[in-house]
């Protein structure tokens, strides 16, 4: 018990307060950071499934097979299904198209329907959908059949009751079925409405939840059955962009999280080689009295065992309130319940504990073990050990391996050390540039400080890497939260078009432009739009080619302009401004198919086949919400073909009967209604920012209090030499210019080292984890330096103002 | 009179970037049980590298050293930490105690290390012996020069578990005040006798050197003058 009992008596000298704050700030960063990532990952995927209302949904053109449902049901799988079509609704002799989605009593398996069962009432949360012989509509329907709730609705050759308004469906898809209003039935109608008939273009949705096992066993068994018009959806395949969002999204919070790690090792470092330093003496006058080294070994790692834990233990528990407080705050702000806490955030917490005690504090407390006793004789503490390269490559190694870890993802691990490791180089380079520069020559708080840095050049180096690290840190994910969530912004503005307009008649054009700008509604331009298939390439028919890409499968909208759409750039050949004939290929379609500028297209259009040269390979972005092409050509190539209009335009919710207007003036235009779906994924995109902004506020409150504890560690010298200077005349005021300027040169070296191993993280980052292209950033270049002589000279001087404003007696006393 | 400390033919060379540098010379002695040997000399005369390598705190280029029957120059790290927890006590001109214990504990400090029972009680009695009973829960930040010196030697008998015990002292008054200094001498010579210990002081005094019962004067790392205890002479009335 000999360890504990000088723990405590070492406690009680407060030589150990700052490994273990250290050690507590570590592992409360960390425990909140995974608990807050935990809970909030975990929040989102809940909320992303809704957007299939299931975990996994079967997606069929025809019904499936029975027992492969039998088979779900004997596996203990959660089922509901959906039967989508559209079909004409009738009441008081108005017809209306809309769109028909039947549901059985399992829908939703994830996520909730909202209804309103009276026109003013509140939106009540609908656990099914409605029963036998109801209907719900969307609101906008009442009007267009001249209905109240509570009349009845034709659907086929059964009548059905609207008995609630449809405020939002959880699933609500973005697919070309999706035209006209919603009305939701219950699938049991289906057979006496008689809407169904052989032929009739139906899709059927099967949905299944369950145990993530389960699920993954049953559709093991299922893919191999699948014929080519049935899928499997997941996640990812039904919503690829919040799927990529969210992963994204995964890959920054725990980078957050990984480098919070860093910064509280770094601070545990620090803390554990002062006390390293300052037990050598105290080591060698036990060895003097008998203790060997064993002896000595057992009783430090004794005492860091028993530190580990308790720190280990109050940072959990600070950590976790931290956090149940934070998510608290914020309930407002989830946009569902966020799920209970669960252990895996106190796992990390308790491995990023172990891994900064025994990667940080572990190798000091071995070289402590090494002492010489010869050195209670020769009065000499500077303990040069060759072994140090241990504890150089000890701890980083723990580090990248708990990153590891907590990340998953090993380049993202990689990419970190590369930028560590040009930091603590360039910390060596720099600090040397810097005690030999000629900045001394600047007078007499200058000439102090840097002697004060001359004195302490090894030792510097250490600090610059440092708070290099916590620099970098903050710099990094300051300036990939930035990329990332404007990325995100720009992928979908605020004024994205929301509603398309299809099958627009040509002479429709100029009446429905003229609505349009009357309904001061700005909509892109009218494309024409002509059905036609890829047949050959170069006379070689399509049908030989392998791996077709599904795009060529099946009849392309091909279209021509004179304008090119603001979101296409033209990547190769020419623009009809230059080229005069042929046909402009999306780039990527042009890569599947391995064409070349100039290659022959024949396609097929209305049984008339016709040739185009490819004129030019074009990029074009397909989240901006416009009517795009894979194939555009040239004005006079196929303007004589039979073509109907496409336009698409931005609508605000307030505005939105203009749609029955519409639907009304011309009833052979589809409308496709977008604006809820990417309501969704706005609401999706804002939660992530925000969960992003969250993790950030830790992050630098950890960065801050690591600098601190980085200034704390030398703090005890520095105060001696102030008083010392003191002592001799020195002036407050001189003293504390030279604090500033010492700690202000150490932040700007720290700083300049940060935003290069910034730019190199970020690009390495952007390159191969978050996969957005690498751009420079200029100002990290100016942020950097004057954050870091800011920050550290600020908190480096308030650490020594002591030293400044004590009286020089008191200070010496102290310390001696 | 058996020997409890003997050394013969002690080299002891460091490596520097100038080459390597000889700190002691075929420096051979013998010490009695009881006896007291002063060792003087200049500053960087070796004294203290002389101290170290008798007590076992580091070996010897080259010579014997036997300690309390065990020879030293043999062991290991771990095995010279066994004689020294047995028979080694230690004074250092600049006390070494540790700032986070209090007296009483920096007392109990060696009785501990060696898992001793009782550590607490053993190290009372010994602040008593040396004055300090009413500061046994001061920390040495709250102690004086002369104070800490007497927690020092307080601490260096209780370092003992056998009767062959030696006490090193390296300068133990030359952090102190001339009054302060004389009466921790006195203390640590009335403590050696009481406790039948051998006493190892190196020190610059000639007064204090002159009461010890032989006397070893070094000059750059070799014996200048040696004047050991002869046959006939008597301990007590010497160290008196």
């Amino acid at each position: 018990m000999l360890p504990l009992r000088l723990l405590l008596r070492d406690w009680r000298g407060g030589e150990l307060a700052l490994i273990a704050s250290a050690l507590i700030l570590a592992v409360t960063c960390v425990t909140a950071i995974a608990h807050f990532t935990d809970r909030l990952t975990r929040a989102m995927e809940q909320q992303s499934l809704t957007f299939l209302a299931a975990e996994r949904v079967l997606r069929s053109s025809k019904p499936v097979d029975s027992d492969w449902l039998e088979e779900a049901n004997r596996r203990g799988l959660e089922q509901g299904q959906i039967i989508q079509f559209s079909s004409m609704v009738s009441a008081n002799d108005q017809f209306q198209f809309v769109s028909v989605k039947a549901v059985d009593k399992g829908y939703p398996l994830v996520g909730q329907l909202e209804i309103r069962t009276t026109v003013d009432g509140p939106t009540e949360v609908a656990p099914q959908g409605p029963p036998p012989g109801e209907a719900w509509v969307e609101s906008r329907l009442l009007p267009l059949m001249e209905i109240q709730l509570g009349d009845n609705l034709a659907l086929g050759d059964t009548q059905l009751a609207v008995t609630a308004l449809l405020e939002r469906e959880p699933d609500r898809g973005t697919s070309l079925f999706d035209m006209g209003a919603r009305v939701f039935a219950n699938t049991a109608d289906l057979p006496a409405a008689g809407v169904i008939q052989p032929g009739s273009r139906v899709r059927y949705r099967y949905l299944f939840a369950g145990d993530d096992q389960a699920l993954k066993e049953y559709f093991d068994w299922l893919k191999p059955q699948l014929t080519e018009h049935q899928r499997v959806l997941n996640l990812s395949e039904g919503q690829p962009r919040v799927a990529s969002a969210l992963d994204r999204a995964e890959s920054f919070l725990f980078l957050a999280a990984s480098l919070a790690v860093l910064l509280a090792s770094v601070a545990v470092g620090l803390a554990a080689r002062r006390y390293g330093l300052r037990h050598g003496a105290y080591v060698a006058v036990m060895k003097s009295l008998g203790a060997g080294r064993n002896k000595i070994l057992g009783i430090y790692l004794g005492q860091l065992a028993a530190l580990t834990l308790i720190a280990t233990a109050i940072g959990l528990t600070l950590g976790t309130f931290i956090q149940a407080q934070a998510v608290n705050l914020m309930q407002g702000f989830f946009p569902v319940q966020p799920p209970a806490t669960s252990w895996s955030p106190l796992l990390i917490g308790f491995a990023t504990g172990l891994a900064c005690a025994l990667g940080f504090a572990l190798p000091p407390l071995f070289r402590l073990a090494r002492t010489d006793p010869m050195q209670t004789l020769r009065h000499d503490w500077s303990n040069p050990d060759k072994r140090e390269w241990l504890g150089l490559v000890l701890g980083p190694s723990a580090m990248l391996l708990l990153v590891w870890w907590l990340s998953g993802n090993l380049l993202m691990t990689l990419a970190l050390f590369v930028g560590m490791m040009l930091l603590v180089a360039g910390s060596a380079l720099v600090n040397r540039l810097l005690v030999r520069g000629k900045l001394a020559s600047l007078g007499g708080a200058w000439r102090i400080a840097l002697g004060s840095l001359q004195r302490r050049a090894a030792f510097n180096t250490l600090l610059i890497a440092a708070f290099g690290t916590g620099l970098l840190a903050m710099l990094a994910l300051v300036f990939a939260r930035t990329a990332l969530i404007d990325e995100w912004h720009m992928q979908l503005p605020e004024k994205a078009p929301n509603h398309f307009l299809l099958n627009i008649a040509p002479h429709d054009v100029p009446a429905m432009e003229n609505m349009l700008a009357q309904g001061q509604v700005s909509s892109t331009e009218f494309y024409p739009m002509v059905r036609g298939r890829l047949v050959a390439i170069n006379g070689t028919s399509i049908k030989e080619k392998k791996n077709r890409p599904g795009g060529v499968r099946r009849e392309l909208n091909l279209s021509y302009t004179n304008t090119l759409a603001p979101d296409n750039r033209i990547l190769e050949g020419e623009w009809w401004d230059k080229a005069s004939e042929g046909v402009s290929v999306e780039v990527e379609l042009a890569a599947q198919l391995e064409l070349s500028l100039g290659d022959q297209l024949r396609f097929s259009i209305g049984g008339l086949e016709m040739e185009a040269p490819v004129a030019s390979f074009r990029s074009l972005d397909w989240n901006s919400m416009r009517p795009n092409f894979y194939m555009l050509f040239a004005p006079g190539t196929i303007d004589d073909l039979p073509a109907t209009y496409i336009t698409s335009f931005y609508l605000p919710p307030e505005d939105k009967l203009l749609v029955n207007d519409l639907v009304r003036a011309f009833p052979s235009v589809s409308v496709i209604e977008l604006d809820k779906i990417i309501q969704r994924i706005r609401d999706t995109i804002n939660q992530v920012s925000f969960a992003i902004e969250s993790v950030m506020a830790l992050m630098l409150i950890a960065g801050v209090l690591v600098l601190i504890a980085g200034v704390r560690a030398s703090i005890a010298e520095r105060l001696q030499e102030a008083a010392i200077i003191r002592t001799l005349g020195g002036r407050r005021r001189l003293l504390l210019k030279s604090l500033i300027v010492e700690f202000g040169l150490l932040g700007f070296a720290a700083g300049l080292l940060a935003a290069i191993g910034a730019e190199a993280t970020l690009a390495v980052l952007s390159q191969w984890v978050f996969k957005l292209p690498l751009v420079l950033h200029p100002a990290l270049w100016l942020t950097g330096p004057l954050t870091g002589a800011a920050l550290v000279g600020t908190a480096g001087t308030l650490a020594c103002y002591s030293s400044v404003s004590q009286p020089p007696l008191k200070v010496l006393r102290e310390l001696a | 009179m058996s020997a409890i400390l003997t050394a013969e033919n002690l080299f002891h060379q460091v490596s520097t970037s100038e080459g390597p540098l000889t700190l002691l010379n075929n420096i051979s002695l013998e010490v009695a049980r009881g006896e007291s040997l002063a060792v003087t000399g200049a500053s960087g005369s070796g004294k203290s590298t002389l101290l170290g390598l008798l007590a076992g705190l580091d070996r010897p280029s080259a010579g014997k050293i036997w300690l309390a029957g065990d020879e030293i120059n043999a062991m290991d790290e771990e095995q010279r930490a066994a004689v020294r927890a047995r028979c080694v006590g230690f004074v250092f001109q600049t006390f070494q105690l540790l700032p986070g214990l209090t007296a009483l504990e920096n007392v109990m400090l060696p009785s501990e290390l060696r898992g001793e029972r009782g550590a607490a009680k053993r190290a009372e009695d010994f602040l008593a012996r040396v004055g300090l009973e009413p500061r046994l829960r001061h920390y040495p930040r709250q102690l004086s020069g002369g104070e800490q010196q007497r927690v020092a030697i307080a601490r260096a008998f209780a370092s003992f578990s056998s009767e062959d015990a030696i006490l090193f002292a390296d300068e133990p008054t030359g952090s102190l005040d001339a009054g302060n200094g004389a009466k921790i001498i006195d203390l640590l010579f009335k403590l050696n006798g009481e406790s039948n210990t051998t006493l190892i002081l190196v020190t610059h005094e000639q007064r204090l050197a002159q009461r010890c019962t032989s006397h070893l004067h070094m000059a750059a790392g070799a014996v200048e003058s040696y004047a050991p205890l002869s046959d006939g002479d008597s301990l007590s009335e010497v160290s008196a």
